[in-house]
């Protein structure tokens, strides 16, 4: 038997071929054995395949298990505008306030703690940086010498007055208190 | 979102707290600096002119031998006080001489010697205690000497 018959067979068990093609295929299966056997076991698988499919059911409802997923993806779009409802500026300002009220509690413990103080500790003595001393004479009649007796931990300026250097006359007269002490650096 | 959790309730005497203690070592570093500026009298007679002059310690007497050329020593007057910090302060040792010391930022002090309101010798440097810094001048024949001694009373 030829496969193209074979189908139109099929068609005819499963009803669905037109009636004038149905007769042809009926007057076929009557007078033909091969023809018959086929359809009857066409017939048999058909039934069997009708009577034994397995059927799926949901726990719930129908309308309830569709009225669940509508729910959830009505849920899910009202919360993505809500999120997106926030401005930007205060987005920023939720981040912004905490972060700079720690970052001045940091600046101001680092600056208590003196971090970036340049006072230093209490030098030893033997840092050659803790011995400069900017001088400056700021007057015309004094000469000044400075020098450091380490021995002493002593720094020493001594002054001489310019205008009285010399001066014996004054230098052997009577020692006025007053004057000695009000004026010691300058005539 | 942790960080934003961390910003509540729970945390902000904690915070509180921590600027409190942080302002107060900001404040407490703003130190002034405590000074003694002495008038010293030398010369090698034993007793001054000056009645209400009083001799000077034996340590202090045998530390300025060691430097100054006069056997004795008297105080004239002892000023003690205090230059705020950033600030200045000016001892007045007689009618005409008076030191003035600025604390500077750093370790340093401006020291400013003024002799009839006019200044004479300016000096920048650390001052240290345990360390004398000396003005010193005397006669033509150096037979008397006058010190003014500048000491810290607290380290800087």
């Amino acid at each position: 038997m030829k496969t193209e018959l074979m189908l139109k067979l099929q068609s005819w068990v499963d009803g669905e071929l037109p009636e004038s093609e149905a007769r042809q295929i009926a007057e076929l299966v009557r007078t033909d054995k091969e023809a018959a056997a086929l359809a009857e076991e066409l017939r048999v698988t058909r039934s069997f395949l009708t009577g034994n499919e397995p059927e799926a059911k949901l726990p719930e409802s129908h309308e309830f298990h569709w009225s669940k997923i509508q729910r959830a993806i009505e849920r899910a779009e009202a919360e993505v505008p809500a999120r997106e409802a926030v401005p930007w500026l205060e987005a920023v300002r939720r981040f912004l306030v905490p972060v700079s009220g720690v970052a001045l509690v940091l600046f101001l413990t680092v600056v208590s703690i003196g971090v970036f103080d340049d006072r230093k500790p209490a030098p030893t003595g033997d840092d050659p940086m803790s011995q400069l001393v900017e001088e400056q004479t700021l007057s015309t009649h004094v000469d000044t010498t400075s020098y450091r007796t380490k021995a002493e931990n002593m720094f020493v300026v001594y002054i001489v007055n310019k205008d009285g250097e010399g001066d014996e006359e004054d230098a052997d007269a009577d020692i006025d208190w007053e004057e000695e002490m009000d004026v010691p650096v300058i005539q | 979102m942790s960080l934003l959790r961390f910003s509540g309730r729970g945390i902000r005497p904690l915070l509180f707290s921590i600027c409190f203690l942080a302002l107060g070592g900001v404040v407490a570093q703003a130190k002034e600096l405590k000074l003694e500026v002495k008038l010293i009298w030398g010369t090698n007679d034993e007793k001054s002119p000056k009645k209400e002059h009083a001799p000077v310690d034996e340590a202090t007497a045998a530390k300025l031998r060691k430097v100054f050329p006069w056997k004795y020593y008297f105080v004239e007057k002892k000023v003690t006080g205090v230059v705020p910090s950033r600030g200045s302060n000016q001892f007045k040792m007689s009618g005409k001489c008076s030191i003035e010391i600025t604390e500077l930022e750093g370790p340093r002090v401006e020291v400013k010697l003024i002799g009839k309101g006019e200044p004479v010798h300016k000096a920048i440097k650390e001052i240290r205690k345990g360390e004398w810094f000396v003005y010193t001048g005397d006669d033509a024949k150096r037979e008397h000497g006058w010190l003014v001694i500048i000491t810290a009373l607290d380290e800087k």
